[in-house]
């Protein structure tokens, strides 16, 4: 049965690929190979599966989750692939005709490949055992829908009528799967036949059935799901005989079908189902009376009839549902015939319009005469399958002593009554005496292929009544595989019983109903239509959405900051709430005087930087804290920190001063977006909350440190008395070669900012991008310029001559030291690059691109390239990644000098920190005479 | 084998730092690109293969030193697949911004930054420390500010400082939450913290767990510290944001794994649990209301996420294998969208609905390349996603969560609602005027994209198998003290 | 830690998160170095007791090495990132001709109901094609 499935779907393949080259006929070929090839397959299984025989076949997928593809080929399985392959076959044969050859090939390609794909998933669904399968075919069927009723998408309504069906029916699918999911883990298989063998209870099991239902309900158009129905009658009218009316449609009934044996005898499952069932019945004949459009007033006929047959599977009587086999043939048959008909009128004339057709019956007799049998048995008129089907219905509805079968058959009568007057409405519409003003002219008459089919189906419903009682034998073993107790047998005469007194009430109800309306002019159109009111809805969800969003997503970086601090607040709050013991906390109020000290002025600067209202003093004042920050590291046992924070707080004061050069002195005043004291009540809440984790952690250590272990290891192991040095070259080593990528890229991007902002300020030049900045001459000496003051520069000259030398050795004995005294290569480039600094000063501003001396990013490059490299030579040595190796060279005169891989490790920090200080000097120091594109502040 | 860990580091970065000696020759820089990202593409599938085979993590040892004191590279599972997947997500979107040249042709500098990132990814995944943890993410934030700024566009400057300063305040609590791990226990390596952490005073656990959940959480933007995705992400060359969306929200789901699974097992779930559900539903409420192809899809991410932090917080073998799973799952199908949309860009010049339509009219098979990962977005069967939607959902159920499980389902409709938005306004409808034959315009690009949306769709394909590996992922994950054990000096 | 400490840190952080909230670049800038500082001293602060400096052979008590390596990095990564904010803010000021951070112009679009035009610059690649 796979096999099958994956025909349909290599045949969808083989047309949508290969579609245009094929030609009309050719795509019409290949799609018809699956479905043939399926009815072949099935009529083989027939023998075999009336004898009782249930092949089935199964084949893993997730069996984590077990989902599994399995297929099961019972009676009514087999009955349901004779359904879907029988008339997928016919109607794709009619379709060839259908389409003329005006038809755009890629629209046939498209209408072709969607029709058999859909066929293979249906077939699939009806094949299908466990409960993943159906899902996943079920699923499929909605999206191929979704494809052949956007057919035609550039007509704005089809493509609505598209996105609805799908819609609906997808939020269908995903209620069936949660159903699903609540009752195969109740029950603890996935397979239907298991579910039937020993069906599991329980509220959970409750839930699941409704959801179950919801996503029947959905696919099979009932109320208020129905309203996708309709408007898939923007499809051509082929995929509307076919999915929507004579399969896809069903695939809720056969859910119903296969559950309601099982579950029915739950106190809720017969109100429920059957009231909906029934209100579906008269809702959709009501609707049906109200169309014009021939192919609309089939649709509500379909929603009716699929309320019946809900009512007739899902009331779970054995009998009822016997007979509900019937019924659900019958209709397939005569529906399809009606629709393939409504498309040879429309075909025909041009029109599905009832109020200009009529008439036509004189043109086309022959065509009329199968419509009246088609509509005759969906009237459930003798001797028509339709009609035999009911009376089944009706006669073991009353055999049942259940209140809810009753009230079944009060509603099927009703609703029977209805469509008995739609479907006297659609035939004389169609065929009767029209009217007298702008008929409807038959254009071009119908040929054999396009009448052949509906013959074919009319002549099945035909025989299937005059032969009901072997018809029956052999559909009752499609009844026995739903329910085992269902003993199904159909007459076409049981003499003068209730059902038919029933019935006749019916026919007479519905003709003079038929009459009484032509006479007042047919129901009034809806107020409200079902598309009008999920439209709002929809437009409601977009609406709500964009509310939403407006509010959680409104684009401000401070309301994102305030959010993110509360986060933290709060976070942290609830977590000292939870009882944090506050640990030695108190005792010690500074470890020294001059901590206060320190601590105190920087406060004070502290508070300095954001009451500044310059942006220079603030900046000074911010350098003034690093200081502070530098001396606390110092108090606190850590040269190496303060010497590194010194280096940087100096090197990021040069160059937050270089950027400052550009903007506005005073900061301007934007529209805030909070008011002040918002801000300042979040900034003091982070401040406590921050300082409250400060003062737990650390107070409660579990196990001893590690440092002990680093102290201990270091010199011997690593060649070095410095610890923390050693820490970072060596035991974490890799942390520092993160940390200069980190520094590499930065400088990169400062560059790309930079030349990114040279091409809009100074398109005409064309220079090449990677040299030095724009240099807009020794003029631009620029004297808003704080950092270099022109006469100043003299000085600066001198000096900085004088010192660049020195600066540049101390840079590289510091490096050097590293490993056993502070120092390092990080501080050690820091120095080289401050000695370039002092250079670009002396040499005024504007020459600072000038005074560069090789390309930064080559400098760069080749620090980053040594550090790295340093971590694989050793790799390629047959060490672990960056180990370290000692080596003892005793040259002349020094003695003993150690030798450490990880200084080399070191030097390659030393020009990366080098090569990115340049580069970031030369880049933001460059071109002060630069102005906004977008002059002045907005 | 193990030995080679750091190269997957390595490699990268000497790759970038051969091209910023080569800033003058852009065919020999994008070779090296390749040439390493591929490289680094066959050691990370070589230590899936080797993970599998020994049957247990794959650990180096930087320096030589051991788990206490130096830095340890640790591959398990987890680690092993998601490096395969995020360097092959690196790969073919490389290949694609190639093909498509705009992205590095503006500047020198993207491979560089292109391979840095690459390198911070692998750290990430590998780092068996915490606080080198917080060096990989700060590596890979770093280029991805360059990246995201790589035109220096008025659009990319202003989503780019919000991005850079959020992911600063990022970057300082993580530094703060580990900073404060170290000075309550004493130890950074991930095998010892377990242990050490449990041993802690409740309050101070509970302060340590949150930094780090807000960390982790702003990065894989979670409710509700996402709101810097949306903003920032679209306005990014496509290339970039496919490796973004696809890969460095990911990261962050990988570290919520770490914490919740290794470092404070099953704490504060219930908290996530409210975390996921609104993720999902403020993402898919604000793709919904977008207009903009790339700007819906940055939502989606947003939405997406939640289903995995659900599954964490769900917890428990199965719940964490169909998170294991989805993660899988969603890196490619999201990176693959993104691609595609960079297709119509590149095409139309935009990606904005209404200036766009009928693009299936002109293209079948850049319609079928949105269509099928659109659909697994969904969670729609048979494509993966509706196997991670699955696993999610009766996990969910199975632990009686029925209200964040239901909301999941709920939000897969409103992504399909979102999906037919683009379908209807971007591949349905009038087509533009403009050649047909979009995707064939380019082969590198339509290569690359098509050979991912394949790779989505042979992760369906594929299910079975690689929902059993999450499984044993899982049971790693799940089962205490297997991490240290896995670490612990052999 | 000692109470002083805390303090100072509890004012940085403070002052940092207020000047955070400002539009104005350069004061966001600020307020980031502030934090930083502030972070930097808790995680020596609470790191372990103060003591001499870890250099073999320098004195009896030796502080903990270990938040002191981190802190460095921590440091020299804060620099960067400084760096690189600097060159955004001025790039910035080149764009507006002010540093300030405007709020995302499609999300307000959104609020506003109109429709959503994506910022001519912003990543549209195809105007790339063209050379410079």
């Amino acid at each position: 049965m796979g096999p099958l499935v994956l025909l349909h779907l290599a045949a969808a393949a083989v047309v949508f690929a290969a579609g245009r080259h094929l030609g009309r006929r050719g795509l019409f070929a290949v799609a018809l190979v699956a479905p043939v090839a399926t009815v072949a397959w099935a009529v083989t299984q027939v023998g075999a599966v009336l004898d009782g025989a249930t092949p089935a076949e199964r084949t893993g997928w997730v069996p984590s989750i077990d989902v599994a593809l399995s297929f099961r080929l019972d009676g009514f399985a087999l009955l349901m692939a004779l359904v879907v392959a029988g008339m997928g076959t016919l109607v794709l044969a009619w379709s060839v005709a259908y389409f003329g050859a005006d038809q755009p090939i890629d629209r046939l390609v498209r209408f072709a490949g969607g029709f058999v794909a859909f066929a293979g998933a249906m077939l699939g669904l009806v094949l299908a055992d466990d409960v993943w399968t159906l899902f996943v075919f079920w699923e499929a069927t909605s999206i191929t829908s979704f494809v052949l009723i956007g057919l035609d998408h550039d007509q704005p309504s089809a493509r609505a009528a598209a996105q609805r069906a799908l819609l609906i029916t997808a939020a269908g699918g995903l209620a069936l799967m949660g159903g699903l999911v609540l009752i195969s883990q109740a029950a603890g298989t996935t397979s239907l036949a298991g579910l039937a063998a020993d069906p599991p209870g329980g509220t959970v099991v409750t839930a699941g059935l409704v959801l179950v239902l919801v996503g029947a309900a959905t696919k099979s158009a009932q109320v208020p799901f129905q309203v996708w129905l309709p408007g898939a009658m923007a499809a051509p009218t082929p995929v509307s005989a076919f999915l929507h009316s004579a399969t896809m449609v069903k695939a809720g009934v056969i859910v119903v079908g296969r559950f309601a044996p099982v579950f029915a005898d739950l106190g809720w499952w017969r109100p429920v189902v059957v009231g909906v069932g029934a209100l579906t019945m008269v809702a959709g004949g009501i609707g049906a009376l109200r169309q014009h459009d021939a192919k609309l007033l089939l649709a509500h006929g379909t929603v009716s009839q699929l309320g019946f047959m809900v009512v007739a599977f899902g009331i779970g009587h054995p009998d009822v549902t016997a007979a509900a086999v019937a019924l659900l043939v019958g209709h397939a048959l005569f529906k399809a015939a009606l629709f393939l008909t409504v498309g040879i009128v429309d075909h025909a004339t041009g029109t599905r319009d009832i109020r200009r057709l009529g008439g036509v019956g004189r043109a086309l007799p022959g065509v009329a005469a199968l419509a009246a049998i088609a509509a005759g048995s969906m009237a459930g008129l003798p001797p028509a399958l339709g009609f035999v089907a009911k009376e089944a219905v009706l006669d073991t509805l009353l055999h049942e002593d259940d209140p809810w079968a009753l009230v079944a058959v009060v509603a099927v009568a009703l609703g029977s009554i209805l469509t008995v007057a739609y479907t006297a409405r659609l035939w004389w519409g169609l065929f009767g005496a029209g009217p007298a003003t702008e008929r409807a002219e038959v254009h071009h008459r119908p040929g054999p292929v396009l009448v052949l089919p509906v013959a074919l189906l009319t002549g099945l419903t035909l025989l299937g009544g005059l032969f009901a009682g072997p018809l029956g034998d052999r559909l009752a073993v499609a009844g026995e595989a739903l329910d085992p107790h269902a003993h199904g047998h159909l007459v076409l005469w049981a003499g003068v019983t209730a059902p038919l007194a029933i019935s006749i009430g019916i026919v007479v109800a519905g003709a003079v109903l038929h009459l009484v309306l032509r006479r007042v002019g047919g129901v009034p159109a809806a107020r409200v239509s079902g598309e009008h009111v999920f439209q709002r809805g929809f437009d409601g969800l977009l609406d709500g959405a964009r509310r939403v969003t407006a509010v959680v997503q409104n684009g401000s970086l401070p309301a994102y900051l305030a959010v993110v601090w509360l986060v933290v607040v709060a976070g942290g709050v609830g977590a000292l709430a939870t009882g944090a013991r506050i640990g030695d906390v108190g005792t010690v109020v500074a470890d020294n005087a001059l901590q206060v000290a320190v601590v105190a002025v920087t406060i004070g600067m502290t508070i300095g930087v954001a009451v500044a209202r310059r942006r220079f003093s603030s900046v000074l004042l911010l350098g003034g804290v690093g200081y502070g920050t530098a001396v606390l590291f110092m108090l606190h046992g850590a040269p190496d920190l303060a010497l590194t924070q010194l280096l940087v707080e100096t090197m990021s004061l040069v160059v937050f001063l270089l950027v400052l050069r550009q903007l506005p002195e005073g900061y301007a005043a934007p529209p805030e977006w909070a008011p002040r004291t918002v801000r300042i009540g979040i900034a003091v809440a982070a401040g406590l909350a921050v300082a409250g984790l400060a003062a737990v952690a650390g107070t409660t250590r579990s196990e001893a440190p590690v440092a002990d272990e680093y102290l201990a290891r270091s010199e011997p192991e690593a060649g070095g008395r410095n610890v923390v040095n050693v820490v970072l070259v060596d035991f974490r080593g890799i942390d520092t070669l993160g940390e200069i990528t980190v520094l590499a890229v930065a400088a990169i991007g400062v560059a790309n900012l930079v030349r990114a902002a040279r091409r809009d300020l100074a398109p005409d030049e064309d220079e090449d991008p990677l040299d030095a900045p724009l240099d807009d001459g020794p003029s631009a000496a620029a004297s808003d310029d704080p950092t270099v003051a022109g006469d100043r520069s003299v000085i600066f000259d001198v000096v900085g001559r004088g010192l660049f030398p020195v600066l540049l050795l101390v840079s590289i004995y510091v490096a050097l030291r590293g490993h056993n005294a502070p120092g390092g290569g990080f501080a050690g480039g820091l120095i080289a690059g401050g000695a370039f600094l002092m250079r670009f000063l002396a040499a005024g501003t504007p020459r600072l691109a000038r005074a560069r001396p090789l390309p930064t990013s080559a400098l760069v490059g080749t620090g980053l390239l040594v550090a790295a490299g340093t971590g694989a030579a050793s790799l390629a040595a047959g060490q672990d990644f960056l180990e370290s190796t000692i080596w003892k060279l005793h040259p002349p005169l020094l003695g003993e000098v150690k030798l450490v891989t990880s200084t080399v490790f070191d030097v390659g920090v030393y020009l990366l920190v080098l090569g990115v200080v340049l580069s970031v000097l030369t880049h933001l120091g460059a071109g002060p005479g630069l102005r906004p594109v977008r002059g002045g502040a907005r | 084998m193990s030995r080679a860990i750091p190269l997957l580091v390595a490699i990268p970065l000497l790759g970038a730092a051969v091209n910023l000696l080569l800033v003058r020759h852009r065919a020999v820089q994008r070779v090296v690109a390749v040439g390493c990202t591929t490289a680094g593409l066959g050691l990370a599938v070589a230590l899936l293969v080797h993970v599998e085979r020994e049957g247990t993590a794959a650990v180096a040892r930087i320096g030589g030193w051991g788990t206490s004191i130096g830095i340890t590279y640790v591959v398990d599972r987890l680690a092993a697949v998601m490096l395969v997947v995020g360097f092959a997500t690196l790969l073919v979107v490389l290949v694609f911004a190639v093909g498509q040249r705009a992205a590095d042709e503006a500047t020198p500098y993207y491979h560089p930054a292109y391979l840095v990132l690459s390198a911070g990814v692998a750290a990430a995944f590998c780092a068996g420390d915490l606080f080198h943890l917080f060096v990989a993410f700060e590596v890979l934030l770093m280029a991805s500010y360059v990246l995201l700024t790589l035109q220096g566009r008025p659009g990319q400057i202003r989503s780019g400082t919000t991005y850079v300063i959020i992911n600063t305040v990022e970057s300082m609590v993580l530094l703060a939450g580990v900073g404060l791990v170290y000075a309550a226990t004493g130890t950074l390596s991930m095998a010892d913290l377990p242990e050490a952490l449990a041993a802690l005073d409740p309050g101070v656990r509970t302060g340590l767990h949150v930094l780090l959940l807000v960390a982790f959480g702003l990065k894989a933007a979670v409710f509700p510290l996402f709101f810097w995705l949306p903003d920032a992400y679209p306005t990014a060359p496509s290339p970039v944001t496919a490796v973004f969306a696809g890969l460095l929200t990911k990261i962050g789901v990988y570290c919520l794994v770490r914490t919740q699974t290794l470092l404070f097992p099953g704490e504060l779930d219930g908290v996530l649990l409210w975390v996921a559900g609104l993720t999902m539903v403020v993402g898919v409420l604000g793709a919904i209301a977008q207009a903009d192809i790339k700007r819906i899809l940055s939502f989606h991410i947003v939405s997406q996420i939640g289903y995995m932090v659900m599954g964490l917080a769900i917890g428990g073998p199965a719940a964490i294998a169909a998170t294991v799973f989805f993660v899988i799952h969603q890196i490619p199908i999201k990176t693959s969208l993104f691609l595609v949309e960079g297709v119509v860009e590149h095409s139309e010049g935009t990606g904005t609905l209404d200036r766009i339509g009928g693009l299936a009219r002109r293209s079948g098979p850049l319609a079928l390349c949105f269509a099928l990962p659109a659909l697994s977005l969904a969670g729609l069967p048979p494509f993966s996603g509706f196997v991670g939607k699955l696993g999610l959902v009766s996990a969910g159920m199975d632990a009686g969560q029925y209200a964040v499980t239901g909301v999941a389902l709920v939000v897969s409709i409103l992504t399909l609602v979102s999906m037919t938005k683009i379908w209807l306004g971007a591949f349905w409808g009038e087509a533009r005027e403009g050649p047909s034959g979009i995707l064939g315009r380019n082969r590198t690009m339509a290569g690359a994209t098509i050979a991912l949306v394949a790779g989505g769709l042979a992760l369906a394909l594929a299910a079975g198998p690689i929902y059993r590996f999450c499984d044993r992922t899982a049971d790693d994950l799940t089962t205490p003290d297997r991490y240290a054990e896995q670490v612990a000096d052999r | 830690m000692s109470l002083v400490l805390i303090a100072l840190i509890a004012v940085l952080v403070g002052t940092g998160t207020y000047l955070m909230l400002h539009r104005t670049i350069t004061r966001i800038i600020l307020g980031v170095a502030l934090i930083g500082n502030g972070i930097n001293l808790l995680l020596v602060g609470s790191g372990g007791p103060a003591g001499d400096a870890p250099i073999i052979g320098h004195g009896s008590s030796p502080a903990d090495p270990v938040p002191q390596a981190l802190v460095l990095t921590a440091i020299v990564i804060g620099f960067a990132t400084q760096a690189f904010l600097l060159a955004l803010a001025w790039r910035n000021w080149t764009l507006d001709g002010n540093d300030e951070v405007e709020d995302d112009i499609s999300d307000r679009r959104l609020a506003r109901r109109e429709p959503d035009v994506v910022d001519p610059y912003a990543g549209d690649d195809a105007d790339l094609e063209e050379p410079r």
